[in-house]
């Protein structure tokens, strides 16, 4: 299990959820983020909370290249400084207004964020592509004990009797959750792919019953 | 506890329309509580030792204290003014302070983003200066002057039009709102925001009118008001951090929050702080 | 970045009341750091501290507002403002 998730890249999203204009939550280590696409396609990942009364930036709403608050309309540059509050539209804000932006790196289909500075780039796929994500009501541990395998340092899973070309990369939600980001070769077919998302579910299924089990235990 | 400062108030728990003689079971600042009707048609709120709570009824709900109220219950002296259609819009439960159900109320610089095109719309976000002051006889938060343009400011209004306001905060979880009356320029018309506190972090919403007008049917009414509080309730839920903080050091406030500010103010110095965080976070 | 026309002002601002300064002092310096304004301050007491401010109005607005409430061993009874020559 990841320790020290400072500087550490963590896959927040797949590319393909985050669509031009979108913005999500997503989770690095312990926080909230909002991540978001600008018109542009720039990936931005700001921390989850506007600096005038606390609400959640990820319920807001981009247009060009800025984030806004849905609350009042501040709206917040990708670097983070408040361009503009509607209330006050004669004030240029100062870049001291601002709220707490992370590092974010985009490969292989794969968004990276991470808290701090990352040292070097974030891991690549190596010939796999993202299929899809799915949550899972399991922390990483159960994961590890129904695929039979533990995870790599890098959060990397291919799980001991699934279809070959399956490999799972895990990102620790919190609340015994597990963001899984579903990864097959690039070359996979239909069939495979149909394959590899069977083999998730019933993985799925059975780390969902462990977690149950452990916490009746 | 930090309910000391609250207990000897009065809190709205129900609908008198709705009483029944089994009761309705429900939280009154973490206190488990039975709101029922008895024999003589009087309502019956019992706490959790089935001691029998104050109890009084006004605007269509009854009204309870934990505590021993020194006070009536304050006036809304447009309740009895003939011609007026009295509006019970119905209970909202929200995972949200009651602190913060009330100030939220209080704002309006939200309207042209969490009520878009009803009671606000880009590019009139300008809020100009009002004014605000704690009337000391009665110890209640007043807000005047306020003026916002609107698209559509009650259902009673045909097009855009630049309305006044003014907000009063006469309980720690209650705010009473007056507005630019179309219908009848010289009065106005009155939405309340009744809010009864169940825990810190949960609160049953209990918003109540007195209009003019004659038009409208009621059901559209309770469902204009209903719109726009599901909107707040998409707020209300997601703010950081959850209670209402009196140390505004982790946030911004603008000269436009001047009648939130003034609210924080109020209750600080009253010790109200059930649903409040000292310490900014 | 300062082509823009904005209210830029030098004011002197005056806080009154139970202002604990031990704790206000560095709650006010937090404050105006994330304001960007800049702040001289010509007197503190336990019940009276003035500070010079400078920078667009609405900035010495937001200052006002935020001193209106302080942290919470403060208590703040009225806050006065004027502007300097």
């Amino acid at each position: 299990m990841q320790s020290d998730t400072a500087g550490s890249w963590v896959p927040v999203a797949l590319s393909s959820d985050l669509p031009a204009l979108a913005v999500m939550p997503a989770r690095i280590a312990s926080e909230t983020v909002a991540l978001w696409r600008s018109a542009s396609g720039r990936a931005t990942a700001s921390a989850d909370r506007c600096p005038h009364r606390g609400m959640r930036l990820s319920h807001g709403f981009v247009r060009g290249e800025a984030l806004s608050c849905i609350y009042h309309g501040w709206s917040y540059a990708q670097g983070g400084q408040c361009l503009k509050i509607p209330a006050h539209p004669g004030l240029t804000p100062p870049e001291t207004i601002r709220v707490v932006t992370y590092a974010v790196a985009e490969q292989d289909g794969v968004v990276w964020a991470a808290a701090g500075a990352p040292a070097g780039e974030p891991p690549r796929l190596n010939g796999f592509a993202p299929l899809r994500s799915v949550t899972v009501d399991a922390a990483i541990g159960f994961i590890e004990a129904a695929a039979g395998v533990g995870m790599n340092a890098d959060g990397f899973l291919s799980p001991a009797d699934a279809p070959s070309g399956l490999c799972l990369l895990l990102s620790d939600q919190g609340a015994g959750q597990t963001l899984v980001h579903v990864l097959i070769g690039q070359d996979a077919g239909p069939s495979a792919r149909i394959a590899a998302s069977r083999a998730v579910e019933a993985l799925r299924r059975r780390a969902e019953a462990l977690s149950t089990e452990g916490a009746g235990a | 506890m930090n309910k000391i400062g609250m207990i000897d108030e009065w809190y709205p728990v129900g609908l008198f329309s709705q009483l029944d003689p089994n009761g309705r079971d429900t939280w009154l600042m973490g206190e488990p509580i039975r709101v029922a009707i008895d024999g003589e048609g009087n309502p019956l709120v019992t706490g959790g030792n089935g001691r029998v709570l104050a109890v009084c009824v006004r605007y269509g709900h009854v009204w309870a204290s934990l505590g021993k109220p020194d006070h009536d219950l304050f006036p809304i002296p447009e309740a009895d003014q003939p011609g007026r259609r009295l509006v019970e819009v119905g209970v909202v439960r929200v995972r949200c302070s009651p602190l913060r159900a009330v100030e939220n109320f209080l704002d309006i610089a939200h309207f042209p983003f969490v009520h878009t095109d009803i009671l606000g719309s880009e590019p009139h976000t300008e809020v100009q200066n009002y004014k605000v002051e704690i009337r000391e006889e009665e110890d209640e938060v007043w807000a005047t002057q306020v003026k916002f343009y609107q698209p559509q400011a009650a259902k009673s209004a045909s097009g855009g039009i630049t309305t006044e306001y003014m907000y009063r905060v006469p309980a720690p979880t209650c705010s009473v709102l007056y507005k630019t009356c179309p219908p009848r320029p010289s009065e106005w018309d009155v939405i309340t925001l009744f809010v009864q506190p169940l825990f810190e972090d949960v609160c049953d919403v209990w918003p109540w009118m007195a209009l003019y007008d004659d038009d409208t049917p009621m059901t559209d009414l309770i469902h204009f008001q209903q719109t726009i509080f599901l909107q707040d309730r998409s707020i209300l839920e997601n703010q950081i951090p959850t209670l209402l903080p009196l140390d505004p050091g982790m946030e911004i406030p603008t000269r436009a929050d001047l009648t939130s500010v003034a609210y924080r103010r109020w209750l600080k110095r009253h010790n109200y702080t059930y649903g409040a965080q000292l310490v900014a976070q | 970045m300062s082509d823009v026309k904005q209210n830029q002002s030098t004011e002197r601002m005056t806080i009154s009341g139970d202002l604990v300064p031990d704790a206000f002092l560095p709650w006010i310096d937090r404050h105006v750091a994330k304001l960007g304004l800049s702040r001289t301050i010509f007197s503190v007491s336990e019940e009276k501290i003035e500070l010079d401010l400078s920078g667009p109005e609405e900035l010495i607005d937001m200052m006002e507002m935020g001193c209106s409430l302080g942290p919470i061993e403060v208590w703040v009874e009225a806050i006065e403002r004027h502007v300097l020559g």
